[in-house]
């Protein structure tokens, strides 16, 4: 059975708001446990709205929304329950800190869900353990950290809930290639440590080669594909159509192929394109 | 939820009364609220009740846009209009319990009250609408600017430039909020239920956040403003000058009819 | 060299309180640091979180005033409190968040709010506000209400409310990190072009390695001091030093850079995608 199952979402904002329409139309999925799902598209694409029914934070305009089998939309009263299942971190979610100490900021969420005491306390030091929040932070006040910083232990109060899928809109948005690198190795740490099914929105194409399984391309608010990393970055031309494109060093791969080069067309990280041309040179050159 | 509050906000529709310079529309403004509460028969306000509904066609803004305001303010109409009912002294005595009387004074009260806080909403959003927040300011300014001449030029030209501001950041703080309330419930803050108590506590996570994005916002503001040499009032010149045209004066021609048909009214019948 | 900026041993200190245990420390954010831009450039200034970088930009227009040295903006000191409009106007400044640079709640008045402050006379303004708008490519935004736009169009308008002051230099403080790929673009052109065919100095902070490949010249800040000077295919050869100091390398650089490592024979100056995939081509010809 699926982790998280999306049928025919729908999602339309009313009336003429200002704001930027980032609707959605027509989404079908599923996600299998422990999944790692990149999603792809340019701003006004429908990621962020698509993402916030994921937990109940928006309610469909139609269709419905599958954790563990069950409608989370069956049981009105239950929806907050949803939300320590299906964890949402924000874009900056930096500027959710709100607490005195980095401890209590941590265990707000936990709290929230009715850990208390011994229980709330092994929760918070065990997601701090994880995912390298040092000791002497806790008593910390959150804002005294630096930007770096605060993102880990913004994203540890999300994951503080242990929740079975963790969503990330743009997780290293505004930081320095160091605290990009932080978070991406942050990430990692939580899933191999609790087997969670992580979902991220990125607009880094490289990010995305490096560690998602399957990638969700979003276009116009309707899922224009979904597929492993390497069948959507086949598709350069696809994408490009629509504002997106594919990693740096595949595109140089694209060229060496217009250059006569017989290169393979399904690279992606800089690694393996080592090892490819590594192997041409060995097979004696080319033709 | 947070952007349905439209007051304070500009809408574009090319009529009249947007290109009317804004300080006839704020003098004018104040005079028709004067004569608003000034009628005291059916017929004078009957006639300023046509007047308002005039001017609100002639901006061309949806008039589902000037009922949205309404819906703020409904507690406090409420709430005026029951105190008048109560508040009548002559008249027909129509209901009785306690010590409290309903009389056909205070029901004709209570509908004049009312009526007027309408009228009185709907033709200030009428100028919020028709005018930008910065002519606003900037026509708040000049209006002022005889303060100068008693020593309060500073202030005057601060106090704009505070409104100023303060506009600009209402639409940008609102959105700001939005993300913080989604981003705590996505922590399973509950916002929803609970006893009073326990909803104002629930606000801290929000306004916590909200307060000191607000500061780091005005800090780079100033750092913003510093930069593009920003020094006070001193000196400044503006880019849009304020002329009175021919059609400014006809709509203060039009206005003075309003008030003086209203006084007519109160006058002869 | 016909220098706009010229920085001479300069140090910028501050106090550091730790609330906890009440004690202070003075930190250096720069540290006797000199350096000359020269008149028309286009120069990206590198470095991670914290080495100063953003303290530099800062004083490049005497918003901030160094601790000892001294820096001149076209042979004014940024000390002379006389002259400090001056020095402002002369070099502008972008920050990162376009929503706290915008003052008015219409484009162009946002735009006229330099000039104003400067006192141009109104006639002026609207032709600066124009042609400051056209420069950016938002003209037909004029009347529109900034927080409707993008945030890459929201940054345009920022940079042309500092074209309208007519400044000799443009510094711009990771202008681009809070903007998606699409509003990056936008503001690299942009950039590009002020700098070709305004002839306006530009000085672009940036983490993101792509947007130094345009540049006339490339520093690298480390710990308060700039650690490397020189163009763009230089700086990103040298791929060990700069991930030692938290920084990363276009991905074009990283792969010649692994792959000279793997004993190929290839040039690692090349940065775009076609030289990187005909250095690529000669190496593996010069082995046949």
């Amino acid at each position: 059975m699926s982790v998280l199952e999306v049928k025919n979402l729908t999602h339309t904002y009313s009336g003429n708001t200002p704001f930027v329409n980032d609707a959605v139309s027509g989404v079908s999925f599923s996600v299998e446990k422990g999944e790692i799902i990149g999603i792809i598209g340019h701003t006004g694409s429908g990621k962020s709205t698509l993402v916030q029914h994921l937990n109940g934070l928006l309610k469909p305009t139609e269709g419905e929304i599958f954790i563990d089998g069950e409608n989370i939309w069956d049981n009105l009263k239950e929806i907050r329950k949803v939300r320590s299942k299906v964890g949402l971190v924000f874009q900056y979610p930096e500027y959710q800190l709100f607490e005195e100490t980095v401890f209590a900021d941590i265990a707000f969420g936990p709290k929230n869900m009715g850990l208390s005491g011994d229980e709330l306390k092994t929760r918070v030091l065990e997601t701090c353990k994880i995912i390298g929040v040092k000791d002497e932070y806790l008593e910390k006040s959150p804002f005294d950290l630096s930007g770096g910083e605060k993102r880990r232990v913004a994203i540890a109060g999300v994951m503080a809930m242990r929740p079975e899928v963790i969503v990330f809109d743009e997780p290293t948005a505004g930081l320095d290639p160091e605290g990009r690198e932080n978070v991406m190795s942050i990430i990692a740490d939580y899933r191999n440590a609790t087997g969670a099914t992580v979902i991220i929105i990125s607009h880094s194409m490289e990010d995305m080669a490096l560690v998602a399984d399957r990638l969700m391309v979003m276009n116009n608010g309707k899922l224009e594909m979904f597929d492993t990393v390497e069948n959507v970055f086949k598709n350069g031309d696809r994408l490009r159509a629509i504002g997106l494109n594919v990693p740096i060093v595949t595109r140089v791969f694209n060229e060496l192929k217009n250059m006569g080069i017989p290169v393979p067309d399904d690279v992606f990280t800089v690694s393996h394109a080592v090892e490819v041309l590594k192997q041409i040179k060995a097979g004696g050159g080319n033709a | 939820m947070l952007r349905d509050i439209t007051f304070g906000q500009y809408y574009e529709s090319h009529s009249v009364i947007h290109k009317t310079d804004p300080r006839i529309k704020i003098i004018l403004l104040i005079l028709l609220i004067v004569f608003i509460f000034l009628a005291k028969n059916g017929f004078a306000l009957g006639f300023a009740v046509l007047s308002v509904i005039t001017i609100m066609l002639i901006t061309k803004i949806p008039i589902k846009l000037y009922f949205k305001n309404m819906k703020a303010i409904l507690p406090v109409l409420i709430f005026t209009a029951v105190l008048n009912l109560f508040y009548g002294e002559s008249g027909r005595v129509l209901l009785s319990f306690w010590k409290l009387q309903i009389t056909t004074d205070g029901v004709s009260r209570a509908v004049f009250m009312a009526t007027r806080i309408i009228l009185l909403i709907f033709i200030s959003s009428a100028l919020t609408y028709t005018t930008t927040p910065n002519d606003l300011t900037d026509a708040i300014e000049r209006l002022l600017s005889p303060l100068k001449f008693i020593g309060l030029k500073n202030a005057v030209h601060t106090l704009a430039m505070m409104m100023t501001i303060a506009l600009r950041f209402i639409p940008t703080l609102i959105e700001e909020a939005e993300k913080i309330m989604n981003a705590q419930k996505a922590r399973g803050a509950d916002l929803e239920n609970g006893k009073l108590t326990e909803r104002v506590k629930a606000l801290i996570p929000i306004l916590i956040p909200l307060l000191i994005s607000s500061v780091r916002r005005a800090y780079e503001l100033a750092e913003a403003m510093e930069c593009r040499c920003y020094n006070g009032g001193e000196g400044r010149t503006r880019m849009k000058q304020m002329h009175l045209k021919g059609r400014d004066f006809v709509v203060l021609g039009a206005s003075l009819i309003i008030c003086g048909g209203i006084l007519t009214l109160n006058i002869l019948l | 060299m016909d220098s706009i900026i010229s920085v001479k041993n300069v140090t910028y200190e501050y106090k550091n309180e730790d609330a906890y245990r009440g004690e202070e420390a003075v930190v250096a954010a720069v540290k006797d640091l000199s350096l000359e831009i020269e008149r028309g450039s286009f120069t990206v200034i590198l470095g991670h979180n914290g080495s100063g970088k953003s303290t530099l930009a800062k004083m490049l227009n005497g918003l901030n005033k160094p601790t000892s040295g001294d820096i001149f903006v076209d042979g004014i000191n940024t000390k002379d409190e006389e002259r400090e409009i001056e020095v402002k106007r002369k070099v502008g400044m972008v920050f990162q968040n376009p929503d706290n640079q915008i003052i008015a709640s219409i484009v162009e008045e946002d735009v006229a709010f330099g000039p104003e402050n400067l006192g141009v006379p109104p006639k002026e303004i609207k032709e600066r506000v124009n042609d400051a708008l056209k420069s950016v490519g938002m003209l037909d935004f004029k009347e529109s209400t900034p927080h409707r736009l993008s945030g890459g169009q929201k940054q345009r308008i920022a940079i042309a409310g500092i074209i309208a002051m007519q400044p000799e230099c443009l510094v711009l403080d990771e202008p681009t990190a809070m903007l998606d790929p699409k509003g990056r673009a936008e503001i690299i052109e942009t950039l590009i072009r002020l700098n070709k065919e305004k002839g306006i100095t530009v000085v672009l902070i940036t983490h993101y390695m792509e947007e130094a490949q345009n540049a006339d010249r490339v520093l690298v800040m480390n710990d308060g001091e700039i650690i490397a000077d020189d163009v763009p295919k230089v700086i990103f050869s040298d791929v060990e030093r700069l991930k030692k100091v938290g920084l990363d390398v276009p991905q074009t650089a990283e792969l010649l850079y692994n792959l000279k490592k793997n004993g190929f024979s290839v040039d690692t100056h090349a940065l775009s995608i076609k030289e990187a995939a005909e250095e690529i081509i000669k190496a593996l010809h010069s082995e046949e």
